[in-house]
């Protein structure tokens, strides 16, 4: 927890984004509050909606706060889930990774 | 495993259900009102209709359809089992188990005794009372029997589905997408809001989406206006909800039962879009899902060391379920786990483990090997007794090393053969069960009423023996109802209960199974018996018999005390043949009767039919062994007690009775010439029909346990002669068939095909 | 990597049609008999998927899928109900248990397979 004064802070998603996790990754963000944040989804292979529920509310959440809130890098699987349930996430990737 | 094999498998789950059905039924006849009592029931048939189902065998499953039904009202308490319902209860168990019997073996069931049992479970089902009583108010509905082809390509109704009976609701598109290809694609719009029940049932709202594109070509708007601030946010509610717009040649049909699953826990909204009215942005989803569904299938490998060597423990089991001993592995799986969290164990789980204990872990192996592995302990056995034979022979050291290690070799070997015995084993309980059948069957026909009770079914016993069982029980049952218990008018004329009471026990005595069979009823008429046997010249108008030996008089061949033959109790055929085929399995039987009080017939069986207790005997220089079951007394002949008459019968007088002699080395042709009865050994045979023979042999070598080998499957069949077995010498000695050599004796010659000669040799067995 | 599903059924007969059906899809297969053994073998398993039949002795379907569904650790997991009963009455019941799905035999393997692949990713 002593990386929570830090400005920029790094959160790599775990590969089953499920029901399950949706409460962890929202406490794991929470903690992260108030800080630039660079998030690595490469190792996602499963999304569900509740996680992207949380994604998207914290996404906005940042937006307010005035701080960064980027995916460096995405699986091919959380990209097209996103495409699938309609949500676009274009503007949250990192530059180099933009179609 | 094929689904032939595993048909195989279902038909032996029948019989196992049936036993289940029919002792759960035979328990609520008995007052038995335990919940799990009739949940066993219903589960029972519920299982024989699951598997018929797979396997497409219709009567079957339309009949366990009607059963079930009526006994789900049973199980919700719409309908008290009464003696009256529970009567039509076990005649439908039988038809049931008919049932069964014909899809395995082909044929049928007489369709008109089903389609009656079929009206009175309706009527029962209905609240109609068979005894024509008042009926409860509350009518269930049965629900019609409809058999449900395994593959019905029929059009799927639209969830939710209505109360439609058993047919089974197909959601697959295949089947009716072909006629409906021709339709003119149109668009449907679908508005989706899931709840947050549809999350928390293991629903996911991705899923659906992306069966949804399947349909058709799709474009989606994510509404996340419902979307709180994030730190106002449930992580598990449903926030997010859909437009979709659809492009398909499908139907609506189609559409909704994507969310066959989902619909409770979601607003659902299909509908053809009759003109682009909605402004929304909608986002085009082309895309190949391969993706989604290869790499969704990856494994999240968070889990600890000690979870993933559970895992390959569990795995482990997987590969050996390949096998059919998958359960037995999962439950040492399952144990290595409670092993590694002893500590942890909880009182609750030491009460599930108790109770997975309670049932008694198996497994099924296949006879054929269990025959092998009793062959090998039997050529074990062999083998032993020769080397401890050739070691005495060559050793006079009483007190060596080597006597010492065989006596400890001799010890395991029996012990050895006595637990590979044990695994032919098999509790009595199935054929006991199929009495209970029988014994309502007859009863009925008969009009009598009659419970049977039984006693001691878990003793166990070979299950070859087990196999031969049931057909002379199965005479003697008949004939104990229909002959051994009075009408209800008799008995209640007499004081006695107007049910009369059928008893069927099995204990294990001194190495031998004894089974009885006890009735009450009016005992044996000694008078009648008495005199049919003189009508029938059994015996003599004046010869003196004790009660037992009169009793003894119905095992006589042709005895029959029945005024009129009935279909009953067998076609004229008596207890004589009972007799034969327990002694055919090496056992005996005896009656006692009290008169005005019932029979019981007494069974003792050995409790295999791989060894025999022999007595070793001397004919002709050759070696024969002679079923110590058979044998009721040895004794010296002296020559003032012989007697010739005829050309060459010879009787002895034993105890003031004359009893013919048997040679039985002319009889199997060892010698020609008549053997010198003083010179040898008489032993007093009991034969087929109660005949007491003296069997002459030269000499007594001893009794000893021997291990039978079949004669027709190392050589061929020899006439009077039952089997062979292999002496500690390495000599074969042939087991005597005593009735067959008794039969001969009286003139009916053995079919000899080939001479038994006495230089004859044996193939080498094993 | 294999999906693995885990099944619960008292009857040997469809025990094996499930273990040959699912082994020959290319899944990977935990059979139990019971709710108890069903809820024991879970936490060994981790499934992705759960087939279920009704009714079964010690502890039925609904009490089974209710076990699953209060386990913090595998809540999430995919149930479907594998059951003869088509009445709404019982499909209902296994809903409000938190079934996910169901599949009405006679058993299919198609159908089986069909309704696996509708709840897994």
């Amino acid at each position: 927890m002593a990386s929570r004064k830090a400005q920029t802070e790094s959160l790599t998603l775990v590969s089953v984004l499920d029901l399950n996790e949706a409460s962890v990754l929202h406490g794991q963000l929470t903690n992260m509050r108030g800080t630039d944040l660079k998030i690595d989804a490469s190792g996602v292979e499963r999304v569900g909606v509740q996680c992207v529920q949380v994604l998207m509310a914290a996404a906005s959440a940042w937006e307010q706060d005035k701080k960064e809130f980027v995916f460096e890098k995405v699986s091919d699987a959380f990209r097209k889930t996103m495409q699938l349930i309609g949500i676009d996430i274009e503007h949250l990737l990192a530059k180099e990774i933009r179609q | 495993m094929d689904m032939n094999e595993i048909k195989e498998i279902f038909f032996q789950e029948c019989e196992e259900q049936l036993a289940e059905l029919e002792s759960g039924l035979l328990k609520l006849n008995d007052g038995d009102r335990d919940p799990e009592t009739v949940n066993a029931v219903f589960r029972a048939v519920h299982s024989i209709k699951g598997g018929a189902g797979a396997f497409g065998l219709d009567d079957l499953v339309s009949f366990a359809h009607v059963f079930e039904t009526t006994l789900d009202c049973v199980r919700s308490n719409k309908l008290e089992p009464s003696q009256d319902v529970l009567k039509v209860m076990l005649k439908s168990a039988d038809i049931l188990a008919d049932l069964v019997t014909a899809s395995r073996d082909g044929g049928s069931v007489e369709e008109g005794r089903s389609r009656g049992l079929v009206k009175e479970l309706e009527a029962l089902a209905r609240g109609e009372l068979p005894s024509g009583g008042a009926a409860p108010a509350e009518a269930p509905k049965p629900q019609p029997a409809k058999a449900a082809p395994a593959k019905a390509a029929a059009p799927a109704p639209a969830a939710p589905s209505d109360d439609s009976g058993f047919q089974p609701i197909p959601f697959t598109f295949e089947g009716f997408g072909e006629e409906e290809q021709t339709l003119e694609p149109s668009v449907f719009e679908v508005i989706f809001k899931p709840r947050r029940e549809l999350y928390a049932k293991g629903n996911e709202a991705a899923l659906l989406l992306r069966d949804l594109s399947r349909v058709g070509e799709m474009s989606i708007n994510c509404d996340v206006d419902q979307l709180p601030a994030f730190d106002k946010m449930d992580p598990e509610a449903a926030y997010f909800s859909w437009t979709i717009l659809v492009k398909t040649s499908k139907g609506e049909q189609d559409i909704r039962s994507v969310f066959e699953f989902a619909e409770w826990d979601c607003d659902l909204d299909v509908k053809v879009q009759e003109s682009t009215a909605e402004e929304l942005p909608m986002i085009p989803v082309p895309f190949d899902l391969s993706a989604l569904d290869d790499e969704g299938a990856e494994e999240d490998n968070e889990s600890s060391d000690d979870h993933s060597a559970m895992e390959s423990a569990a795995a482990a089991a997987v590969a050996a379920a390949e096998t059919a001993s998958n359960v037995t592995r999962l439950a040492a799986s399952r144990a290595e786990k409670k092993e590694s969290q002893a500590a942890a164990a909880a009182a609750a789980a030491a009460a599930n483990a108790n109770a997975n204990n309670s049932a008694g872990q198996t497994i099924r192996v296949d006879l054929d090997r269990v025959d092998r592995l009793i062959n090998l302990v039997g050529e074990l056995v062999i083998n032993q007794a020769m080397l401890s034979q050739s070691v005495i022979e060559n050793d006079n050291n009483g007190t060596s090393s080597i006597n010492m290690g065989l006596e400890e070799l001799q010890q395991l070997t029996r012990e050895i053969q006595d637990s590979v015995m044990a695994i032919r084993a098999q509790p009595v309980k199935p054929v006991f069960q199929r009495m209970s059948r029988i014994v309502r069957e007859v009863a009925d026909m008969v009009g009598k009423s009659i419970r049977l009770v039984t006693e001691g079914e878990n003793t166990e016993v070979d299950k070859t023996v087990i196999d031969k069982l049931a057909e002379p029980l199965t005479h003697m049952i008949r004939n104990a109802v229909d002959h051994g218990i009075e009408s209800p008018e008799k008995r209640e004329a007499a004081g006695k209960n107007p049910e009369g009471t059928v008893k069927l026990t099995a204990k294990h005595r001194s190495g031998r199974i004894v089974i009885e069979l006890v009735d009450d009823g009016a005992g044996i008429n000694r008078e009648r018996v008495r005199q049919k046997a003189i009508d029938n010249d059994l015996i003599a108008a004046d010869s003196n018999l004790t009660d037992e030996e009169i009793d003894n008089l119905i095992f006589m061949p042709g005895f029959s005390t029945a005024d009129k033959i009935s279909d009953i109790s067998g076609r004229g055929v008596g207890m004589d043949v009972v007799k034969r085929s327990i002694q055919a399995l090496g056992g005996r039987i005896t009656i006692s009767s009290r008169p005005g009080q019932g029979s019981t017939f007494t069974m003792s069986l050995p409790l295999t039919l791989a060894v025999l207790d022999g007595m070793v005997v001397t004919v002709a220089g050759q070696t024969l062994v002679v079923p110590l079951t058979a044998i009721v007394e040895t004794l010296q002949p002296e020559a003032s007690s012989i007697h010739s008459f005829g050309a060459n019968q010879r009787l002895i007088s034993i105890r003031n009775s004359f009893c013919p002699l048997v040679d039985v080395g002319r009889i199997l042709n060892f010698r020609g010439t008549q053997a010198n009865p003083v010179e040898g050994v008489a032993l007093l045979v009991e034969s087929e029909g109660g005949g007491q023979r003296a069997l002459m042999v030269d000499a007594i070598q001893g009794q000893r346990q021997v291990v039978i080998k079949s004669l027709e499957a190392n050589y061929t069949h020899v006439p009077g002669i039952a089997a062979a077995t292999i002496l500690g010498d390495g000599r074969v000695a042939l087991i005597l068939d005593v009735d067959a050599v008794v039969a001969a004796s009286r003139g009916q010659s053995l079919r000899q095909d080939g001479v038994l000669k006495s230089d004859m040799s044996l193939a080498a067995t094993g | 990597m294999k999906k693995k599903v885990l099944t619960v059924d008292d009857s040997r007969t469809i025990r094996n049609m499930l273990l040959v059906t699912l082994n020959n899809a290319g899944f990977e297969t935990i059979q139990a008999e019971d709710g108890i053994e069903g809820l024991e073998v879970l936490e060994e398993c981790n499934p992705d998927v759960i087939v279920t039949d009704i009714n079964m002795p010690r502890l039925d379907g609904f009490g089974f899928i209710e076990g699953v569904r209060r386990n913090e650790r595998y809540r999430a997991v995919p149930i479907l109900v594998l059951t003869t009963e088509s009445d709404a009455e019982k499909k209902n019941r296994a809903r409000q248990a938190g079934a996910t799905g169901w599949i009405v035999k006679p058993f299919d393997p198609a159908k089986l397979i069909d309704a696996i692949e509708r709840v897994t990713a």
